[in-house]
């Protein structure tokens, strides 16, 4: 867990869009992305129900073809697809990063 | 009491939910639309109870605070707030085991409302194999409903479930139009009521760190950016060889069999308008639709299966950025592919897509992929024009043509589809948020049912709006009746026969002949009876009618007019159950007007730069 509190330190505000594929991370709070306008808090709210919340631990299992979108992640056992701009609404801090790095 | 219980299922999507829905209801789900909305409708009545009861399915949803016309319908029901629909009387929410926290949180919602709801633990089987236990007894009463484990493989815990239905179908029914429910603002945040949900599991359930090691292994093979693709293109080939090669001894079976009862048919009767009528109008007619049977229960066969496995989010996964350029995502993969039997499921199945512009775009291009029903038209034309030769090796030029004309329905789609994005651009963006299910083994009864359920669909529009269209075809095509001196055929002179003559001239600079234009009459209630009216024209007599009427076409086309009527048949709406489903789909005019004329207007110069660019060549 040092690790956890080493890396937030290093790195305050990382995103899940930019972690690498085999990053284990925990989710510490969602942002405001204006490219999904009137609807963002919408967004916020569904990102929450399926459980992206402070503290779940989140593991980036894959990407898509171009662009490295959409990325694939697994947060408390169920798998999701998320486009680069739903995952830039997640804030996360590094736990265990995979020796892929 | 005249109005019977209403129970009605409720979950997240893949929880199986419709499984238990099959279960419960013996499988006999009337399928229709909600009232003003488009979303299926999907009921029954519970079979085995002392009481009558209907039991609804309503569509899978993650929250009450909704994001699709699927999840809001949902909710409305729920809510009794879809007018002309009742409040279900007692709510079933089904849980996936293997999914505890999403559906928890739907049912601690559901909850909140204070209706009689019970709940149904599902999938407890494969829940035990990933080693998760749960203890039942204090998680319901932790959560103060009763719960029920079921497994909607086999009938374990459904008769369970039936016998605690069986208990609330005697009580009376809530009379219709009763009372609506009102969604109180989120008073709890997500985060509480998580807290919740967490403290409940860490009681009640113990769960292993990690999910079977060969799912993550299967999916970082199939979900691998270039591997997966790979993957995905094979499973496609195979689907689309499938729908293509083995349907054909099934296909070629029916032709025969109604050809058969046309022949004892005409034996029987004596000569005269009731033989045509039936022979030519009737058999022919729902035959030549009924042949495509075969190949669309093969193609939902496979789109059942990936759907089941788990397998088709994780094709929506890997094509979601190539189709995003296009305006489309992931999302309008599956009603798309389904567009390759029949553009009619295909344009049904874009429900899901929650982006009303994005499903407006799917449902525009979705025709553009080469149906089942071109296919006639396409083989036959390709044989009578095309030489069967090799070229570069080992492709046959004909092959080449075929597919040439199956890529030009794809390649038009994406741009058709990159314009309308660009028509609309500067709108907000919708997030694609697509669960990956787990992948599981599909459920043979479930399929089976599945099948049943589509194969029931395409036969009663068969016996319905292509029965009627066959009928006012044959009349136009056979009324008035030549003349006793007649030296043409008797088509010439039909209603059918003045219209071909009237239209020819729109269509001269496109190279078509009357009779041409006579074929495209009939067409338009299912693109396959062009090759019949061509025959009928053409006057080919009825046995083998495809190497006479190739011959007959050769000798009277020439091919510049024969490549653009290919090109005709590569765009036009040439389907009027296509249009009706667009209106149906859309709900608008204007958005049917636009599809029925922008689709006739590329035909229109498909064929013509077709034309012109090929007699150019030619001479």
């Amino acid at each position: 867990m040092n690790t956890a509190l080493a890396s937030e330190a290093l790195i305050p505000a990382l995103r899940l869009d930019q972690c690498r594929k085999g990053a284990h991370v925990r989710v510490t709070g969602l942002i405001a992305q204006p490219l999904f306008g009137t609807q963002d808090e919408r967004v916020s709210l569904r990102l929450k129900e399926l459980g992206f919340l402070p503290g779940a631990p989140l593991k980036v299992i894959g990407f898509g073809l171009l662009g490295s979108d959409p990325l694939a992640v697994q947060v408390n056992g169920t798998k999701f697809a998320l486009r680069r701009a739903e995952a830039a609404k997640i804030c996360v801090e590094l736990v265990v990063v995979s020796t892929a790095l | 009491m005249s109005t019977p219980i209403r129970f009605a299922l409720i979950g997240n999507p893949n929880c199986g939910k419709t499984s238990l829905f099959n279960r419960l209801t013996g499988a006999r789900a009337k399928v229709a639309n909600y009232p003003g909305v488009t979303v299926e409708r999907r009921s029954g009545m519970v079979t085995g109870l002392t009481k009558p009861a209907e039991l609804l399915d309503l569509p899978g949803t993650y929250s009450l605070f909704v994001t699709s016309p699927d999840e809001q319908v949902a909710r409305d029901v729920i809510l009794g707030k879809l007018a002309g629909e009742r409040r279900p009387d007692l709510l079933i929410a089904v849980i996936d085991a293997c999914n505890l926290r999403l559906g928890l949180r739907l049912v601690m919602e559901l909850k909140s409302l204070n209706r009689p709801m019970i709940l149904a633990l599902n999938q407890m089987d494969e829940a035990k194999r990933r080693g998760i236990s749960i203890n039942t007894a204090a998680l319901s009463q932790a959560i103060g409903i009763p719960i029920i484990e079921t497994v909607a493989v086999n009938s374990q815990g459904v008769a369970e479930l039936r016998t605690t239905l069986d208990g609330y179908a005697q009580q009376s029914a809530t009379p219709a139009g009763e009372q609506t429910l009102t969604l109180s603002d989120r008073q709890e945040s997500v985060e509480a009521l998580y807290a919740e949900i967490e403290s409940i599991i860490s009681q009640h359930v113990i769960q292993p760190a990690h999910l079977p090691r060969w799912q993550d292994r299967l999916d970082s093979l199939v979900m691998h950016p270039l591997l997966g693709l790979v993957v995905l293109f094979s499973i496609l080939l195979v689907i689309f060889q499938a729908v293509f090669a083995w349907a054909s001894p099934v296909v070629d079976l029916i032709d025969a069999a109604f050809s058969g009862l046309g022949s004892v048919i005409g034996a029987i009767l004596p000569d005269g308008i009731l033989k045509d009528f039936l022979v030519d109008g009737l058999i022919a007619g729902v035959g030549g639709v009924l042949v495509f049977l075969p190949q669309i229960i093969i193609l939902f066969f496979f789109i059942l299966v990936l759907e089941d496995t788990g397998y088709l989010t994780r094709a929506a996964f890997l094509l979601d950025r190539p189709m995003r350029g296009l305006g489309l995502s992931g999302r309008s993969f599956i009603p798309l592919l389904s567009s390759f039997a029949c553009a009619v499921p295909g344009i049904m199945a874009t429900r899901t897509i929650a982006d009303p512009r994005e499903r407006f775009i799917t449902i525009m291009v979705a025709p553009l992929m080469t149906c089942s029903a071109r296919l006639p038209v396409y083989a036959l034309i390709i044989a009578a024009f095309i030489p069967e030769q090799t070229v570069w090796g080992f492709f046959n030029l004909q092959g080449l043509t075929l597919f040439a004309l199956y890529f030009a329905g794809v390649a038009s789609a994406a741009l058709i589809a990159w314009i309308m994005r660009r028509r609309t651009s500067g709108r907000e963006e919708f997030p694609l948020l697509l669960e990956l299910p787990t992948y599981r083994w599909p459920m043979a009864y479930h399929l089976l049912m599945g099948l049943r359920e589509r194969a029931w669909i395409f036969i009663r529009r068969v016996g319905t709006i292509i029965l009627a269209l066959s009928i006012v075809l044959w009349f136009l095509a056979t009324f008035p009746g030549a003349p006793a001196d007649a030296t043409l055929p008797a088509i010439d002179y039909s209603f059918a026969g003045q219209l071909g003559h009237f239209m020819q001239p729109l269509f001269a600079p496109l190279g078509f002949n009357w009779q041409m234009c006579i074929a495209l009459i009939p067409a338009m209630g299912a693109r396959e009876v062009a090759v019949s009216a061509l025959a009928t024209v053409y006057a080919v007599g009825e046995e083998s009618i495809d190497v006479a009427l190739g011959s007959a076409l050769a000798a009277s086309w020439s091919l510049p007019v024969a490549y653009a009527y290919l090109a005709w048949f590569v765009y036009a709406p040439q389907c009027i159950s296509t249009i009706a489903v667009v209106k149906r789909e859309t709900n608008s005019a204007k958005a049917t007007t636009f599809f029925t004329i922008y689709l006739f207007a590329l035909a229109y110069f498909a064929a013509w730069a077709t034309y012109q660019i090929a007699s150019a060549i030619v001479s």
